[in-house]
Order: structure tokens, then sequence, then C-alpha cells
């Protein structure tokens, strides 16, 4: 019974970080522009987090060390120092749009405009990270993530043609507007396979004391938490499929996000928009704070861990502290958070490689896995998903330029 | 590093070690893909990934201590010909 | 043992298990005639960014001498190394070493004065 209970709790955390403002204003773009056509992204996005976070938590539970210690250790400082400040500028931007991601539901819940709410937005998620431990920011928020289960209700209530659901869930080519398709494309795989998903994961292995006996729970917890997640991005494309698309509403602005759920809930679905979006965002903006704390203090090697005091690793309070502040200072700009995510979610994607490449050597590695290396069928899902990952790299920046909008 | 005629020979990947006494001593300088795999902890799939792309790049070298000039580290030399180094080969790793 | 991949990078932690740091460099004792001797290992900043390029590293020790702060790297003697599968255990106690000094420096002048630390 209990390790049933650890399971689903497992399940609902890992969601947790997945569904955010990128991959909702993804999918609702998706939807919206291209119908049903590219659920086949989610789901082949999805397929590729499980597994990487899957290896990222067996890696962890099996050497008692986080994926970026062993980035370090293995690959030296020169490469670790690159990957940290690609990864550090692109989950700042990621983390400013989270945080505008807040700040966008306060706004729609008060009409206060979000720039106003970056400072308090900024501050709460600081105090969660400062009094709180892992254990209540993974599972808290996460608890309270479950509200986003109503884009899953909203979407079997509003009937989609299951056939043309279905016939999305296979590749396709695009009908019209290509470079705005495969933009699109390459965003949802960005905001999908983020690496902050499987680091944080890997960190919060290490908080959570997994040790080998937790092999099998991080297989179960890894698949069924991205598939959840990858369900619940699904359903935002049917709902802007079934609501933007017939009308030729492209989604440009975040005040058009409650129209997904309105027409399904009435006056709730407003409210119910308001409650996902924010804490989506807040649960995602604690996640990406601490994997960037995380990644700076395990690559420098200093005392981390959310459930210390923070006196007791000062320069890891520090290290999220200031993360905290940089990401609020580009979200005070005012500059449209829903911009900020699609060019975040691009940049992304350009830099998967960097940090995928690893895998496939300390997935390898005796010294760290043991017998619980991965076998011939994980190598070569990892090397397929490195050339997915390049694919993207190469694509991402010039399709932001010919078919971002 | 560089060989006597100033040619380059490779980077210098890993430095094997031994104890004596107490003591911690250079035994070997290694030099080359298969040196890089062994600092990598990489040998298994690294071998793999060498094959598929049938890499012709020399396997690498072993240097003793004492056949490598220290005096500058930032311009690592031989201080014999290439020839008397000992290659690495594939059968000294575990398969 | 092979100093790159068993002892180089890796974390450090004291004789109480207490993280330390990282191994940001080794310096060996090069004497004529003799094999290298693995001397000490070295931690800090300067260290580090010698890494990337002797020219950081030479800005990031000029930068931290202005403000009269020691950029020396932190040498532990390899005597009090032990080197285990990917771990390194130095016999000192770390705050009482240089290695902290920056931990303690926040402890006691930011992150100590803000409620609830």
């Amino acid at each position: 019974m209990k390790k049933i209970v650890e399971i689903a709790l497992g399940i609902v955390t890992s969601v947790g970080g997945f569904l955010e403002i990128g991959s909702i204003a993804t999918a609702a773009q998706a939807g919206a522009d291209f119908s049903f056509q590219l659920i086949w992204t989610i789901l082949l996005g999805g397929l590729c987090i499980i597994f990487l976070v899957e290896q990222a938590g067996r890696f962890s539970a099996v050497s008692g060390r986080t994926i970026p210690d062993a980035i370090r250790e293995r690959f030296g400082f020169n490469y670790f120092a690159f990957l940290y400040i690609v990864l550090a500028l692109v989950s700042l931007l990621v983390l400013a749009a989270e945080i505008g991601g807040v700040c966008i539901a306060l706004e729609l819940a008060t009409g206060i405009h979000f720039q106003w709410w970056t400072v308090p937005a900024a501050f709460v998620i600081w105090l969660v990270m400062w009094k709180g431990t892992f254990g209540v920011i993974e599972k808290g928020v996460s608890l309270l993530g479950l509200v986003t289960l109503c884009f899953v209700v909203g979407a079997y209530v509003i009937n989609p043609p299951v056939g043309q659901v279905l016939r999305g869930a296979l590749p396709s080519l695009p009908q019209h507007d290509s470079a705005h398709y495969w933009f699109v494309a390459v965003s949802i795989l960005g905001a999908t396979i983020s690496p902050y998903l499987y680091f944080f994961y890997s960190s919060g292995a290490i908080e959570d004391e997994w040790n080998e006996g937790h092999v099998g729970i991080n297989r179960i917890i890894a698949t069924g938490g991205m598939t959840f997640g990858s369900v619940i991005s699904v359903a935002v494309l049917v709902l802007a499929a079934m609501i933007f698309a017939p009308q030729g509403v492209k989604v440009e602005h975040y005040t058009q996000l409650p129209q997904l759920l309105v027409p399904v809930f009435g006056y709730w679905g407003y409210w119910l928009l308001v409650a996902s979006v924010g804490i989506a965002c807040l649960g995602a903006a604690l996640e990406i704070t601490l994997e960037i704390a995380y990644f700076t203090a395990q690559g420098f090697g200093w005392n981390w861990s959310e459930n210390q005091r923070p006196r007791d690793e000062a320069r890891f309070a520090a290290a999220y502290t200031l993360t905290i502040i940089l990401a609020a200072l580009i979200t005070i700009t005012g500059i449209d958070p829903l911009k900020i995510t699609i060019f975040s979610m691009a940049l992304t994607a350009a830099t998967l490689p960097v940090s995928i490449v690893p895998f496939l050597f300390l997935m390898n590695d005796y010294s760290y896995v043991r017998v619980y290396r991965n076998g011939w069928f994980s190598n070569a899902v990892v090397i397929a998903i490195i050339s997915i990952a390049f694919v993207l790299a190469v694509v991402s920046i010039p399709l932001q330029i010919f078919g971002g909008s | 590093m560089f060989a006597l005629n100033g040619l380059p020979i490779g980077r210098l990947e890993e430095i094997r070690t031994e104890i004596n006494k107490g003591h911690c001593f250079v035994s070997e300088f290694l030099v080359g893909s298969y040196a890089m795999l062994e600092r990598l902890a990489a040998w298994r799939i690294g071998r793999a990934l060498l094959r598929v792309f049938r890499a012709k790049r020399k396997e690498g070298y072993r240097i003793r201590w004492d056949q490598l000039d220290l005096s500058d580290p930032r311009h690592l030399r031989l201080l014999c010909d290439v020839e008397e180094l000992m290659p690495l080969r594939e059968e000294q790793y575990p398969t | 043992m092979n100093l790159v991949r068993d002892c180089l990078d890796k974390q450090i932690d004291d004789r109480f298990k207490r993280r330390m740091g990282r191994v940001d460099g080794i310096v060996l004792e090069v004497e004529p005639g003799r094999p290298p001797r693995v001397a000490y290992i070295e931690l800090g900043v300067k260290t580090l960014m010698n890494r990337l390029s002797s020219r950081l590293g030479n800005a990031i020790a000029h930068l931290l001498e202005s403000r009269h702060i020691e950029s020396a790297p932190y040498r532990v003697p390899w005597v009090k190394i032990k080197v285990g599968l990917n771990e390194v255990r130095a016999d000192v106690e770390a705050e009482k070493t240089p290695a902290l000094e920056w931990e303690l420096w926040l402890r006691k002048k930011v992150i100590g004065r803000i409620p609830g630390a």
C-alpha cells in the first residue's frame, strides 16, 4: 500500500514542471493554427522525455550522484562551464516566462497589469524556496497542480472528432504555412524535452534519498508522470483545435487563454484557467529555480539541499536568490511573456544536444551505474534522441526567424 | 603535445600514476582517442561509436614519464621519436 | 590510478564527510631524473578559470586582489588525500580551511542576516 501511495505521489509530482506556460502556449498555438495535426509532436516529445527522465532517475538512484555532478566529473570543467552558461541563460529566460505566467494568471484574476505582479510573485517563489523543504515544493505544489486536469475534462466534454485526433497522433506534413508549422513543432519539442526536467528529477532522486531499490519505482514514476503531463498538453491542443481553429483565431496574446475553458465550463472555466496557469507556472518556476541552483552548487561542489537551512548552505541559497532576481528583472521589463515563452522554447530546442549527449556516456559508465547500465535498446533510443536534438539545434533559430509569430 | 620535429601528436588526455612508498608518482601520459575514452571511462560505448564512424585516427600513445619534457607545461614536447612510443591498443581494454 | 578520470573534478569531502568543493587542479612536482610526483590538489576560482584560459585566470586574480581578496588557490597536500571510487576525501576540517571562505562570509554577512535563515 505504501509503495502504491509512493508511486501515485511520484507520478503526480513528476507532472509538476511538465505542464507550464511553455507547453500551454505552444499546444494552444498548435491547436489554433493547425488543428489536430501537431499532436504527434507532443507524443514524440513525451516519449523522449520519458526515456531521459527514467535514465536520470536510475542514474542518481544507483550512483548516489546527480547528472550535473557526473557531467563535471567525467567531462571536465571546460565542458561543464560551456553547458552551464548555455543552460543558465536559457533556463533564466524560461524562468522569466514562468514568473510571467504566474503574473498573467494574477492579471487575469485581478485586472491589474502583470508587470505589477512581478515583484510579489518573485517574492513568493523566493519565500517558498527559503522556508520550504523539497517535499513541500515537490509534493505540495504538484498536488495543487491537479487542477490542470480541467483541461483533460474539458477536452473530453467538448467531444472532439476521435478520428482526427488519432490521425493527429501520426506524423504528417503541413498543408499550409510550412515554416510556421515546423516552427511550432520545434517549439513544442523544446517545451516538452526541457533539460530542467531531467536535471531536476535527478537532483530530486538524491533529495528523496533514492537507492537501487527505487529503480523499478523510478521507471513507473517517470513513465506515468511524463505520460500524464503529455495527456494534459494534448488536451490543451485539442481544446484550441476545437475552439480557436474553426474561427481562424490565432493565439497571440495570453488574454485569449481563458477562451480554452470558458466555452466548456462557462464562468468557472475562466477561474479554472487562471488557477491552472498560475499553479502550473508557480510549480515550474520553483523547479527551474531549484534546477539552476542545483546545477550551480553541484557543479562547483558546494553544499546543497532544499532540506537544509539556508544558513547551512549559504552559496546555494545565494544562487537561487540571485536566479529569481535576474529572472524577475526580465519579466518586469514588460516584454510580452508569451513572446518570451515562444522564444525560450525555440532556444531550448537549439541547445538540447549539449545536455543530452552526456547521457550516452554516463548511462554506460560502470563505475556509476554498475549492472543498471543501458542495454542496446536504451542506447539506441538515446542516440535517436540526440539525432533529433541535433536536427532541432540546426533548424530552430532559422525557423524562429522565418516561421515564428 | 608535440613531437621532436614540432608536429603535434595529440592532446594529453590522461595521466596514469602508481603508488610507491605512500607517494603517488606519474608513470605514463596518454594521448589520442583511446586515451580520451579512458579518461571518460567510456570504453564500451566509445569503442562502438568509433567503429560505427570507422574512425581512422590513431588510437593513441602511452608516453613514459621520462619521454616527455615538462619544463613548459603549455607546450609539452617529446624527448624521443614518435616511433619509440608504445601505442594504445584495443586489446589493452576490457571487452 | 588515473589522475584525470579518478581525481580531477571530483567532489571533495572533508574528514566529517562535509562537501568542501571539487578538485579544481592537481599540482605535480617535477625533479630532474625522477618521475613527477603528485604534490597537491588545488581548489579555487583562479585554478578553475586558468583551465578555461590563462588570461581569464589572471584577470580574475587581478580583480580579486584589487578588492583585497585572497586569490591564491587553496592547496591540500596529497598525503592528506584519499581517492575512492568517484569520490575524494581530504583529511582536513573544511570550515577551518580557505575552501569555505565564501560560504562562511555569505553565511555571516548576507544569508545569515535574512530572517528565517
